[in-house]
């Protein structure tokens, strides 16, 4: 997979510190978007964005807090970095729950805030790439037949060939047989990583 | 009519003759006339009766034995308990020297014998009538002028009569204990001379002297605080009014009425004293009332100032990587560093606007615009509107200007009444934003009003809304109501609350509107 590119979303009212802000990323070779409200930057979401998102905690209309979760229902996986002013510890710690990864207090040093948008970038490449692969390899199921993925759960369950044949009333030859087309569907050669992979993707099989 | 009727009928007439002849026929004429008759056949007898009685008309023989009716007359004349009768001399001598005589001793007329009834009848008639109004208006004086002096006595102000030169020719008790003097040493002093000796009599200024214009010019004065001397050499203040003796165009002099108002003007001072003690006292209380708002408002202040030093951290940041820079590009590090230098003064602004507000009490009003100091207090506000998510909106009608206020007492309810709407909105969930207007209230008021769509006041709040220690809010105090009413109250202005018909609250409050005088006067406007 080849790096897809990751922009800063920054969601500021003031309109100084979310020029300045801007204006630093910038100089540190960020791709930048900005945003003056909440609903500005709702409307402007896609799942395609990639990034992370440096949202200030207070703001009026709807704050940090509530577009959090309007993200979180749009299954939204930026992460975000929450900016808090004096006091607003409690807040952040509401949004550490809601799955934030960090946050900083205004005013903030620019190396501590420049570290945690690169960790926030790190993670969001990571949940990325795993989510590309997660992709991949529901892709390749979904090419499986009926039989073999029967065949395969049972591969996975740990079940031995002669086990199968009898229980599904075909011979062991036939189980060979789709056990090979399986392993050549997933792109695999080792039974562990057929585990592996569709372990990682067990909660969204289930879930569809 | 009626008085003759009710004169003859009260009158008394004393006869006097020798002859009890004359007598008879005299009494004869006059009975059953409405009379009381007194007879006397000689002087004697005449001038006990007429001392006795005291007759309105004597009607006297001249020619009698031993005392004859001249001497008579002399007698009456000379007692003044007998002097007012009239006396009516009855004789045969019928000649003008005798008449003469009778008029010159006193009489008041002449029968000549022989007399005709009608004529005694009409004399007497008119005699005693002239003589009862006569006794009546006497009365009637001795009566006034007992009341006037009354009146005189038992005034507590001080009373001289003075003459055109400033002579005092009357005093009452109340002044002699006022200037510690008796009246028959004062009666007949100079005024001037008495009471003003240290203020000399330079021709300049004597018509600056109390009384003087008075005196000589015949104008009323009313004047307080004047220092008058005593003639024991101590001095009072005095308020006196004086006040011309004309008779007709000519000034005869003054009537000056005064009192001491030594102990009246101690107290004045006490009073005074007290009031500025009170003044004082308000502005402690309203500038310590105002850092408690400054601390609650802590919180939001650093986020105000922290927001602009973010920017200049950023923007110093962004400064520095310009210049590490290869190529360095001046015209982007200029605009940076002025964003950065408007950053410093939004901080500073900040501050700023702390500071004015928790000053130290400066007393004295200002000639200032009611739309600055609005927008002043809107930016204040902006604080709370950023902690409670709402909005102010300011709006100010056409031909509000200038009032004359201490603005920062003034901001400092605004303020409060603006954040109570804020907190009020909020708890009442509702979006509608705080609206702050100001319109001319009739020609020398402007009334500020803050309405909010919030929770409103529980029913009969408006009684108890600003005493001390009521308060609606669970965390109140019940301080800022009670402290915004002494403070509009202390700008001459009035403050209320109003429940409007879409719900929520309103409360309202006037100003002075500042006269053209003022805008001279005054410093210049300090909140542009």
């Amino acid at each position: 997979m080849s790096d897809i590119q990751q922009t800063v979303y920054v969601v500021e009212d003031d309109e100084a510190v979310r020029d300045s802000l801007e204006l630093l990323l910038k100089s540190d070779n960020k791709a930048v978007a900005t945003f003056e409200n909440a609903t500005a930057f709702l409307k402007a979401y896609s799942e395609e964005m990639a990034g992370c998102i440096v949202l200030d905690i207070r703001m009026p209309g709807m704050d940090g807090l509530e577009l959090q979760k309007k993200l979180n229902e749009r299954h939204s996986i930026l992460p975000i970095i929450f900016v808090t002013g004096h006091g607003d510890v409690p807040m952040a710690v509401d949004a550490m729950k809601e799955g934030a990864v960090d946050f900083i207090q205004k005013p903030y040093r620019e190396e501590a805030l420049l570290e945690k948008i690169e960790v926030a970038l790190a993670e969001d490449r990571e949940q990325r790439k795993s989510l590309g692969e997660q992709q991949e390899i529901l892709k390749r199921i979904k090419t499986l037949t009926p039989r073999e993925s029967e065949i395969m759960e049972r591969m996975i369950a740990g079940q031995a060939n002669k086990v199968i044949a009898i229980e599904l009333e075909i011979s062991q030859r036939t189980v060979e047989i789709h056990r090979s087309r399986v392993m050549h569907k997933m792109g695999t050669h080792s039974l562990a990583h057929l585990v592996r992979m569709v372990l990682s993707v067990k909660d969204r099989i289930d879930a569809s | 009519m009626s008085e003759q009727v009710c004169a003859s009928a009260d009158a008394t007439v004393l006869l006097v003759d020798d002859n009890p002849q004359n007598l008879k026929v005299l009494y004869e004429t006059l009975k059953d006339k409405g009379y009381r008759l007194l007879i006397a056949n000689d002087g004697n007898k005449a001038l006990t009766l007429a001392r006795r009685d005291r007759p309105e008309v004597i009607l006297l023989d001249i020619m009698m034995p031993e005392l004859d009716g001249y001497q008579v007359c002399q007698q009456l004349k000379a007692d003044p308990v007998t002097a007012d009768s009239a006396v009516v001399f009855l004789s045969a001598l019928d000649d003008v020297e005798a008449k003469v005589r009778g008029f010159n001793l006193g009489g008041a007329d002449y029968i000549s014998k022989p007399f005709q009834a009608e004529e005694v009848i009409a004399r007497v008639r008119t005699h005693a009538s002239v003589i009862r109004l006569e006794r009546q208006l006497q009365q009637r004086n001795r009566q006034l002028e007992s009341d006037q002096s009354r009146i005189l006595n038992a005034i507590s102000e001080g009373i001289y009569g003075l003459d055109a030169s400033g002579t005092i020719i009357f005093v009452n008790p109340a002044a002699e204990a006022i200037v510690r003097s008796p009246a028959n040493q004062l009666i007949g002093s100079n005024f001037f001379d008495t009471h003003c000796r240290e203020c000399g009599h330079q021709p300049d200024a004597e018509l600056d002297l109390p009384v003087q214009a008075t005196c000589r010019l015949g104008k009323p004065e009313f004047r307080r605080g004047v220092v008058m001397m005593r003639p024991d050499g101590t001095e009072f203040a005095a308020e006196y009014r004086s006040s011309p003796k004309l008779e007709g165009d000519t000034l005869m002099g003054a009537v000056v009425v005064f009192r001491d108002i030594t102990d009246e003007l101690a107290r004045e001072s006490e009073l005074e004293a007290a009031r500025e003690l009170v003044e004082k006292q308000r502005e402690q209380l309203a500038h310590a009332s105002r850092l408690s708002t400054v601390g609650e408002m802590a919180a939001g202040f650093a986020h105000e100032v922290n927001q602009p030093l973010t920017a200049i951290t950023n923007y110093s940041r962004v400064a520095m990587r310009l210049i590490d820079c290869d190529e360095l590009n001046l015209s982007l590090l200029r605009e940076t560093l002025e964003k950065t230098e408007a950053q410093s003064h939004r901080a500073s602004e900040v501050i700023r606007r702390i500071r004015q507000f928790v000053k130290k009490p400066v007393t004295g009003k200002e000639v200032v615009s009611v739309a600055a100091l609005l927008e002043e207090t809107r930016q204040f506000a902006e604080v709370d509107v950023r902690q409670n998510g709402g909005e102010v909106m300011v709006s100010v009608a056409d031909g509000v200007e200038r009032v004359l206020v201490d603005p920062v007492q003034v901001q400092q309810v605004a303020l409060n009444l603006i954040r109570n709407a804020l907190e009020a909105t909020r708890s009442g969930e509702s979006s509608a934003p705080v609206e702050v207007t100001a319109s001319l209230c009739g020609a020398d008021f402007v009334r500020v009003e803050v309405t909010d769509r919030g929770t409103g006041l529980p029913e009969g709040a408006e009684e108890k809304l600003f005493l001390p220690f009521y308060t609606t809010k669970p965390e109140g105090m019940g301080i800022g109501l009670p402290m915004c009413q002494s403070l509009i109250k202390s700008q001459g202005g009035e403050i209320g609350f109003e429940r409007p018909e879409q719900g929520g609250a309103r409360f309202y409050f006037t100003l002075p509107v500042a006269s053209a005088a003022d805008a001279l006067a005054g410093p210049s406007v300090v909140i542009q």
